[in-house]
C-alpha cells in the first residue's frame, strides 16, 4: 500500500509541477526567449491567495473559512495582469534584442517579485487553504489527502481546457501559428504582439493557479521562485522545448524522482539522478522527448 | 604670509578636524541576511539587533547579505571603507549564515573589528579568531540538549534523524551524531534533505520501517512544519524533537494546535514562554516595533547588541575596547548569561520546549544551564 500511497503523492506533485511546466512553454511558444520571472509568478499566485484569504475574512463572520476553490478565479485574474507586467515591461520593450536580454529583464522583474513579496509578507513561510476542504479519504487502503485529489483534478480541467483552446479554437491555431512560425503568422494578419500578451497572461495564470495549490499543502515563501523555475526548465528539457505533452511528461518524471526515487534510495542521490536521466535524455534525444523539430530556442 | 596666521590656520583646521571626529558618534553596521532562504531567521536577528540600538545614540545602518559569501564580504567592507572614518564602526552584527560568517571572518581580522552574531554553525568559534561572538548557544550547546532530553527524559532508545543538507545542518547532524552515540543511543536512521523538498513521505516512512521510537529533526521553517504536519498525517506517532525552527512563532502558525500535540523542540531561549517581567517588556515593544512574535534568534541577538552597549556605557571608544570588554567580561542577559569561553562562544544554556496540543505558545519543560561548564 505505501507503494500506491506515494504513486498518488508523486502523480499530485507532478501534477501541479506540470501547471508549472505548461505555463513556461506557453510563454516559450509566444516569444523566443526564455521568462525567467515565471517561478517567481508561481510563488505570486500562493502569496495572492493568502491576500486574498486574508481579505474576504474581514468581510465574513468570524470562524468562516474560504475554500481555495472561491480564490482560484481572483489568483487567475491577479496572475494573468502579473502576466501582462512581465510582458509589458521585461518583454515587449527589448523583443528585438538578443534573447540573452531577455533572461535578464525577468530575472530582474523575478527579482523585484521576490522582494517586494518579502517586504509586504515578511520572510516566513505560509499557507494557502485548502482548495475544497482538510482532511484525508481512505480508499483500498490508500490515505489519499483531499488536497492531493484536487491538485489532481485541477491540472487535469485547466490542462485540458487549454489543450481544447489550443487544438479546436481560432485562437488555438493563432497560438500554434506563432509558436511554428511568427514572421509568417505576422503576415497572415495575426496580430503577434496581442498573442504575445496572452500568452504571458495564461501562461502566468497557470502558474498562479499552481501557487495556490502548492501553497496549502507544501507553503510558499518570497524566495521559493528560483527551485520553482528551475523544475520548470528541466520538466521543459526532459519533455521538449515547446511541448505542452513533453513538459507534463517532464514534470511527472521529476515528481517521480522526488517522491519515488527518493524513497527507495535518499533524497540527494534521486536528485543526482535525475540530473543524470536528464543527461541522458539529451544524450539520445537532444530536442528531448516530444522535441520541435521547427526552430531553435533561446 | 607671516608664520603666525599659517600656524593660525593650521591650527584652526586640525581643530576642526578633530572637533568634527569627536563629534562622530559611534557606528554598529547591521549586516543581516533578511532575503533568501535564511530571510526569516534574519529579519528576527535583524529586528532584535534594531530594538536595542534605537535610541541608544549609537548609529547603525542595516544591510541585507541575502544568502551568499560575496554580497556578505561586499556589505561588509562597504560597511567599514565608505563614507565616515573606519575608526568609528566600534563592532559589526553579523549575519547568521555559517557560510558568510566563514567568509567575513578573514576579513574582520583584518580589520580588527569584533563581530556579534547569533550563527549556529559550530566551525565559526574554531577557527582562532578573537573577533567573533556568538550569542546564540552554538551546536555543541542546543544539540546536547537536544539528545539529552530525547534519551534522558524521553527514554528514547532508537532516534532517527532527519537535518537540512545546508551547512547549517550539517554541522548540527554532527553534533546530534556525536551526542547520541555518547549517549549509547547512536541513530537507527538518519538522512538529508535539501531544502526545496515538498513531499516528505518518502523519507517518513523510511523513518517508520527503521523501528525508530523518536523523530529528532534539524530542519528550517517550512521543512519542519511539512515534516510535522505530513508524520502526523500519515499516522506517525512517535515523539518528535525538532531543532531550534520549531520553536519560532512562524513555524507554528503553519500549523494546527492538534498537529503540535507531542511536538517538542530544544531553542536558545522561547521569549513567547517567559513569564519574567524583562522579558515580557522585551516581547511586548518587540510586537509593537515590528508587529509580530519575537524568537530566540531576536533576544540573542538584542542581548549581544545590548553587551556591546554595556561596553560602550563602561567607557568603551574603540574596536578593541569593545573587543576586550566582550572576551573578558560575564553579562546577564533576557535569555541567559553570557560569557565567553575563549573562542567567542558567549552562550552556554538552552532550552527544550513542547506544545500541550491545545495552542501555538510552547511551554518550556527543560532548561540545561551552563553545558559547556564555562560559567
Amino acid at each position: 500500500m505505501l507503494g500506491a500511497q506515494l504513486a498518488l503523492n508523486a502523480v499530485a506533485l507532478g501534477a501541479a509541477y506540470a501547471l508549472v511546466a505548461i505555463g513556461f512553454v506557453l510563454v516559450l511558444n509566444a516569444t523566443t526567449a526564455v521568462n525567467f520571472a515565471h517561478g517567481e509568478s508561481v510563488v505570486a499566485g500562493g502569496f495572492a491567495a493568502v491576500a486574498l484569504t486574508g481579505a474576504l475574512a474581514m468581510l465574513l463572520p468570524a470562524g468562516n473559512a474560504i475554500p481555495g476553490i472561491v480564490l482560484l478565479p481572483g489568483v487567475l485574474l491577479l496572475t494573468a495582469l502579473l502576466g501582462l507586467a512581465i510582458a509589458a515591461l521585461a518583454y515587449l520593450p527589448i523583443r528585438n534584442r538578443p534573447p540573452v536580454s531577455v533572461f535578464v529583464t525577468t530575472i530582474a522583474f523575478g527579482i523585484i517579485v521576490t522582494n517586494g513579496l518579502n517586504a509586504a509578507f515578511g520572510a516566513a513561510p505560509r499557507a494557502a487553504p485548502a482548495l475544497l476542504g482538510t482532511g484525508t479519504i481512505e480508499f483500498l487502503g490508500v490515505t489519499a489527502s483531499r488536497q492531493s485529489l484536487a491538485i489532481i483534478a485541477t491540472a487535469v480541467v485547466l490542462i485540458g481546457a487549454l489543450a481544447f483552446v489550443l487544438q479546436r479554437t481560432q485562437l488555438g491555431r493563432q497560438f500554434r501559428a506563432c509558436a511554428q512560425d511568427p514572421e509568417m503568422a505576422r503576415a497572415l494578419g495575426i496580430r503577434l504582439t496581442r498573442i504575445t500578451l496572452l500568452a504571458f497572461a495564461l501562461g502566468t495564470a497557470f502558474a498562479g493557479a499552481a501557487g495556490l495549490l502548492l501553497a496549502h499543502q507544501f507553503f510558499v515563501t518570497p524566495s521559493d521562485g528560483a527551485g520553482l523555475i528551475l523544475k520548470a526548465y528541466i520538466a521543459v528539457v526532459i519533455g521538449g522545448w515547446g511541448s505542452l505533452r513533453g513538459a507534463t511528461i517532464g514534470a511527472m518524471l521529476i515528481a517521480f524522482f522526488e517522491v519515488g526515487v527518493a524513497s527507495i534510495s535518499s533524497q540527494p542521490l534521486a536528485e543526482g539522478l535525475l540530473y543524470v536521466a536528464v543527461l541522458l535524455v539529451l544524450l539520445v534525444r537532444p530536442d528531448g522527448i516530444f522535441g520541435e523539430p521547427q526552430r531553435l530556442r533561446a | 604670509m607671516s608664520a603666525l596666521p599659517r600656524v593660525f590656520i593650521v591650527a584652526t583646521a586640525l581643530l576642526a578636524t578633530l572637533t568634527a571626529a569627536a563629534a562622530e558618534p559611534l557606528r554598529i553596521p547591521v549586516l543581516v541576511p533578511i532575503t533568501g532562504f535564511l530571510a526569516l531567521e534574519g529579519t528576527s536577528q535583524r529586528n532584535g539587533a534594531e530594538l536595542a540600538l534605537r535610541g541608544s545614540g549609537v548609529d547603525f545602518d542595516v544591510n541585507d547579505t541575502a544568502t551568499s559569501p560575496e554580497i556578505a564580504v561586499n556589505a561588509f567592507e562597504r560597511a567599514l571603507t565608505s563614507g565616515r572614518a573606519r575608526d568609528d564602526v566600534i563592532a559589526v552584527v553579523a549575519p547568521m549564515l555559517g557560510t558568510q560568517m566563514l567568509a567575513l571572518i578573514p576579513l574582520a581580522d583584518e580589520f580588527n573589528v569584533p563581530m556579534v552574531t547569533v550563527s549556529g554553525t559550530a566551525r565559526i568559534t574554531e577557527l582562532g579568531s578573537a573577533n567573533v561572538f556568538r550569542f546564540f548557544p552554538g551546536d555543541v550547546v542546543v544539540k546536547a540538549a537536544h539528545a539529552r532530553y530525547a534519551v534522558e527524559e524521553l527514554g528514547v532508545k532508537r532516534p532517527a534523524v532527519i537535518f537540512q543538507t545546508t551547512a547549517y545542518g550539517q554541522s548540527g547532524r554532527a553534533e546530534l551524531d556525536r551526542n547520541l552515540t555518547a549517549l549509547g543511543r547512536p541513530a537507527v536512521f538518519a538522512e538529508g534533505l535539501d531544502v526545496s523538498v515538498k513531499d516528505m513521505l518518502p523519507v517518513l516512512s523510511k523513518v517508520r520501517e527503521s523501528g525508530a521510537d523518536a523523530l529528532l529533526l534539524h530542519l528550517h521553517s517550512g521543512p519542519t512544519a511539512l515534516v510535522v504536519r505530513q508524520a502526523r498525517a500519515m499516522g506517525l506517532d512517535i515523539p518528535i524533537i525538532a531543532g531550534s525552527a520549531m520553536h519560532q512563532p512562524e513555524t507554528a502558525a503553519l500549523l494546527a494546535p492538534s498537529e503540535l500535540a507531542g511536538v517538542c523542540a530544544e531553542s536558545g531561549a522561547s521569549p513567547i514562554s517567559e513569564s519574567d517581567p524583562a522579558t515580557r517588556a522585551f516581547a511586548d515593544a518587540y510586537r509593537t516595533a515590528f508587529d509580530r512574535e519575537p524568537d530566540a534568534f531576536a533576544l540573542g541577538q538584542y542581548d549581544g547588541v545590548q553587551m556591546l552597549l554595556a561596553a560602550v556605557r563602561a567607557g568603551a571608544k574603540s574596536a578593541a575596547d569593545i573587543r576586550a570588554y566582550l572576551a573578558s567580561r560575564r553579562y546577564r542577559g533576557l535569555a541567559m548569561t553570557y560569557a565567553s569561553d575563549g573562542k567567542g562562544n558567549m552562550a552556554h544554556s538552552a532550552v527544550i520546549l513542547c506544545y500541550s496540543g491545545d495552542s501555538r505558545v510552547p511551554v518550556i519543560v527543560k532548561r540545561y544551564e551552563n553545558l559547556t561548564g564555562i560559567l
